[in-house]
């Protein structure tokens, strides 16, 4: 008699439990990862993936513009629109300067849920060369017949096949180059500046205080020396923060993506259902 | 050094230190309020480009056959309210943007609504591509709208919390700063407005 509430109590908690998790996941969100592709339905092969992959990567190399692919099979209880924009502004996609990041969000059918959506968001830079109704278009006309026939592989290969040289045109690579290095050119700028100043002012206490600098010799050269390795030291750090290819060569062999750059999302892009 | 000296120079040494602090509030808080007024006209923009939209959308329904002109009595009325109601954009003051959303709010239901009745009323009209390109632009206005106000949202908070902490708060007034007004979620529709179209 006491058993049974007791027992239907410990069924709610357990419900608690399962559900809780659920409710805070209304808004949801993947981590983020350093890929371009990321398959959490695992409806594309190793291989499809990975071309996939290079692909985006080179064409982040060759025009800065960044594209993610997102398939996932739940999305929480917003709509498709919604949460692709928020994965683009979140995880920074497209680089900060330029906004140039799109993502593209593919909720699969499942086995409990024959329903899928597909999302295209467009970063503040792309909304140009991608309206809405261009996105729709592609969505419409591009995506939803492989989607509903389970070709996710296809329906990404035929919108990127369109998307890639709009967004191309958009913002160059070249374009991207000059500006990093003209902040290249500045950082040098103030560097050489500095030690400019640095030098300036120790010649200018030597010939203030001459028995000082050469009496103290010993002590004088070798904290001037200690000051000279930290600065040469700091010269490669300093530049490699300039230059592009601090982020982008990174440690993998085949040129692996270097990270998103911190792209702003405003909610521009279409979406469609399957 | 007299004892009178040191007084003054402790006097004139606190009142310099009070002044560099309120240089530094000072600056500190028109940061802040610059970011708010560059979300807010963000959020301008985006009401502006549905603004644009309507009467492509008011043209569109008039080119139905059989239009009535009951259908669009609300939207063409919600848009001249939305046309009263305006913001000082120096000030953003609460009851300015209570207003001003009230006003957008209806707009969003208004043209909701009108798609609605459109869709059920002319279902030849809305088998056009042409409308089906409007649905789709509306759809994106309406994202961006979204989108606008929660970072709207996001930089008045960030300008208030500053504003009202302590000690910023003792002089935040006399600078002259005041707090701004949020979005609120509207109270019937805890989801977006939607214009959400089903063939």
């Amino acid at each position: 008699m006491f058993c049974k509430p007791y027992k239907s109590h410990k069924l709610l908690a357990l419900a608690l439990l399962l559900v809780l998790p659920l409710m805070a996941s209304a808004q949801w969100l993947p981590e983020k990862t350093k890929q371009l592709v990321n398959d959490y339905s695992h409806v594309l092969s190793d291989q499809q993936r990975e071309t996939l992959e290079r692909r985006l990567v080179a064409f982040n190399d060759s025009t800065s513009n960044q594209i993610l692919v997102v398939i996932t099979p739940t999305i929480g209880m917003e709509d498709e629109n919604a949460v692709a924009q928020r994965i683009g502004q979140t995880w920074g996609v497209g680089q900060k300067d330029f906004d140039n990041g799109l993502v593209i969000l593919i909720k699969s059918k499942t086995q409990r849920e024959n329903r899928g959506a597909v999302a295209i968001a467009t970063g503040y830079g792309l909304e140009g060369a991608l309206p809405d109704v261009f996105c729709k278009h592609i969505i419409d006309d591009e995506m939803l017949t492989p989607l509903g026939e389970g070709e996710y592989y296809d329906a990404l290969v035929a919108a990127l096949d369109i998307i890639e040289p709009v967004a191309r045109g958009e913002y160059s690579y070249a374009q991207y180059r000059k500006d990093q290095r003209r902040s290249a050119l500045i950082g040098l700028g103030i560097f050489v500046g500095l030690i400019a100043l640095v030098s300036g002012l120790l010649f200018y206490y030597a010939k203030k205080h001459p028995e000082q600098w050469k009496g103290g010799g010993n002590n004088g050269s070798s904290s001037s020396g200690g000051n000279g390795g930290i600065f040469f030291g700091g010269f490669p750090i300093g530049f490699g923060g300039g230059s592009r290819s601090g982020w982008s060569g990174g440690g993998f062999g085949g040129g692996g993506f270097g990270g998103f750059g911190g792209g702003s999302f405003g909610g521009g892009g279409a979406s469609g259902r399957f | 050094m007299s004892k009178k000296t040191i007084t003054i120079i402790g006097i004139v040494a606190v009142v310099a230190i009070a002044f560099i602090w309120g240089i530094g509030v000072n600056n500190k808080l028109v940061t802040e309020e610059e970011n708010v007024s560059k979300a807010w006209s963000q959020v301008e923009n985006v009401y502006k480009r549905r603004m644009d939209l309507i009467p492509q959308l008011v043209n569109t329904v008039q080119g139905a056959a059989n239009y009535e002109k009951s259908v669009l009595t609300e939207v063409t009325n919600a848009r001249a309210g939305v046309q009263q109601a305006t913001v000082d954009p120096s000030t953003l003051s609460e009851e300015q943007i209570a207003a001003y959303q009230k006003a957008q709010d209806n707009l969003s239901k208004a043209v909701a609504n009108t798609i609605k009745v459109t869709v059920e009323r002319y279902p030849e009209l809305t088998a056009t591509q042409g409308f089906r390109d409007l649905q789709t632009q509306l759809e994106g206005t309406e994202n961006r709208i979204a989108v606008e106000r929660g970072k709207y949202n996001e930089a008045v908070q960030a300008y208030n919390t500053k504003l009202r902490r302590f000690p910023t708060s003792l002089i935040a007034g006399m600078l002259g700063f005041e707090k701004k007004g949020y979005f609120t979620a509207p109270e019937e529709a805890a989801e977006p407005v939607n214009v959400e179209f089903n063939f």
